[in-house]
């Protein structure tokens, strides 16, 4: 088949994933049931997006050798090792190539740029929280800092902490208590600083593609259900509840700029208390999802 | 290492418990008599490498001060925790974001109707 046909389907695909697709999913309720497995359709769309960019590109750039995708991108890697990677190309190969390059070496880029920065920002937080908490005595394995604003949250890491807020344990009660800090023993567990990565990656260059715009936001609440799950497997859901509706009506300073997110909290109370929270068939069809999605551009690009 | 950090967090409360005066090596030792006076310079140094710490030297005596105070440091830590959006991301995860009042009636009437949860009757 014409590899500009391809090139084409492959477009077509990344303009379906990225913004009809992701605006779908953006919006789906059964997303709540199986917050697991709707993370990992986001970064399947992600992956998928990426590959079939990159495909594209390489389609165009290698038709010319009417060879197929396979035997296309072969001679265009021998070329390159041969030291004459330029050479009959013309300028739809050329951009071709440019396309598929230039996403790849931004890709490269901008995620080592945030890896870094978020490690370093991480290094510093957990050198503060050396000098300033205390291990918790009652609490195993959770931090705890003397300040009355009511926070609790998990610095994700090789080794991650939790940290509880003097303010916090006031106002809980002790199953309450125990339920937050399960909760974010399950973001640490389930590594959901590592799973945030990528999406963190997604900044302000990127915000006029719909999914960058969309799927930090997204993942980012569905990961706080995903750590609801894990904590009320092992504590009464109502607990979690009340626990989180305490922490989030706490009248405490500071309070500004944080109401934006607060559609997740109203969510997750209505999750906690209703009695389907988890579904295994709609995680089940999440995953296909995410299987079709990684495996359609690379259909596309080996058929040919 | 972890009993290293202890001790540095430590040997900054003492440091923060002297209002700002600076304190000698012995002054601080003395004040955590667990550990030896040796111990307790050598953490002192690695603070000052840190820029933790800051030595004056009058008279050949060494003293020693906290570069910031200690709300200075939960400031920072706090402003890292309830920072903006974009910065919270890289650095951790929060619990529960602050609801508009509005929604907190609401939240707290959906507590308030279970049945049977103890919990929900208390706010």
């Amino acid at each position: 088949m014409n590899l500009y046909v391809d090139a084409g389907i492959l477009s077509a695909l990344v303009v379906v994933l990225v913004w009809p697709f992701s605006t779908w999913l953006a919006r789906a309720d059964w997303v709540t049931r199986a917050p697991r497995s709707a993370v990992a359709l986001w970064h399947s769309l992600g992956i998928s997006a990426t590959l079939a960019t990159i495909g594209a590109g390489l389609c165009v750039a290698t038709e010319r050798f009417h060879a197929g995708f396979v035997g296309g991108v072969g001679e265009l890697g021998e070329g390159i090792a041969g030291g004459h990677p330029l050479q009959g190309l013309g300028l739809p190969d050329a951009l071709g190539l440019t396309l598929a390059a230039d996403v790849g070496v931004v890709l490269v880029s901008v995620v080592g740029f945030v890896v870094v920065r978020t490690v370093l920002a991480r290094a510093r937080h957990r050198r503060l929280l050396n000098l300033l908490a205390t291990p918790s005595r009652n609490r195993k394995g959770a931090l705890t800092i003397d300040h009355p604003s009511p926070v609790a949250y998990c610095l994700p890491g090789i080794r991650p902490r939790i940290v509880i807020s003097s303010g916090t344990m006031r106002l809980l009660d002790q199953a309450e208590l125990a339920a937050v800090i399960e909760h974010e023993r399950g973001h640490a567990h389930e590594r959901h600083g590592l799973v945030m990565l990528p999406m963190t990656s997604l900044t302000e260059p990127f915000r006029w593609i719909p999914y960058a715009r969309l799927a930090p936001r997204a993942v980012a609440g569905l990961l706080e259900m995903a750590a609801d799950d894990h904590a009320a497997r092992r504590h009464a859901p109502s607990s979690l509840a009340s626990a989180l509706v305490a922490l989030s009506t706490s009248s405490a300073p500071p309070r500004c700029a944080f109401a934006a997110a607060s559609h997740g909290v109203n969510a997750r109370v209505h999750r906690l208390l209703g009695s389907d929270r988890s579904s295994k068939t709609v995680a089940a069809a999440a995953g296909f999802l995410c299987t079709v999605a990684v495996a359609a551009p690379l259909a596309v690009l080996l058929s040919s | 290492m972890a009993g290293l950090g202890e001790l540095e967090r430590r040997v900054m409360d003492v440091l923060w418990g002297s209002m700002g005066i600076p304190m000698t090596g012995r002054q601080v030792a003395d004040q955590l008599p667990d550990r030896a006076y040796t111990t307790i310079l050598t953490i002192l140094e690695r603070l000052r490498r840190k820029n933790l710490v800051e030595r004056t030297t009058d008279e050949k005596v060494h003293r020693f001060a906290a570069t910031a105070s200690r709300e200075t440091y939960m400031a920072e830590l706090m402003v890292e925790a309830f920072g903006s959006a974009q910065d919270r991301q890289a650095v951790l995860v929060r619990f529960a974001e602050v609801v508009s009042p509005e929604e907190a009636v609401v939240l707290r009437q959906a507590l308030a109707d279970l049945p049977d949860d103890p919990s929900g009757k208390r706010r």
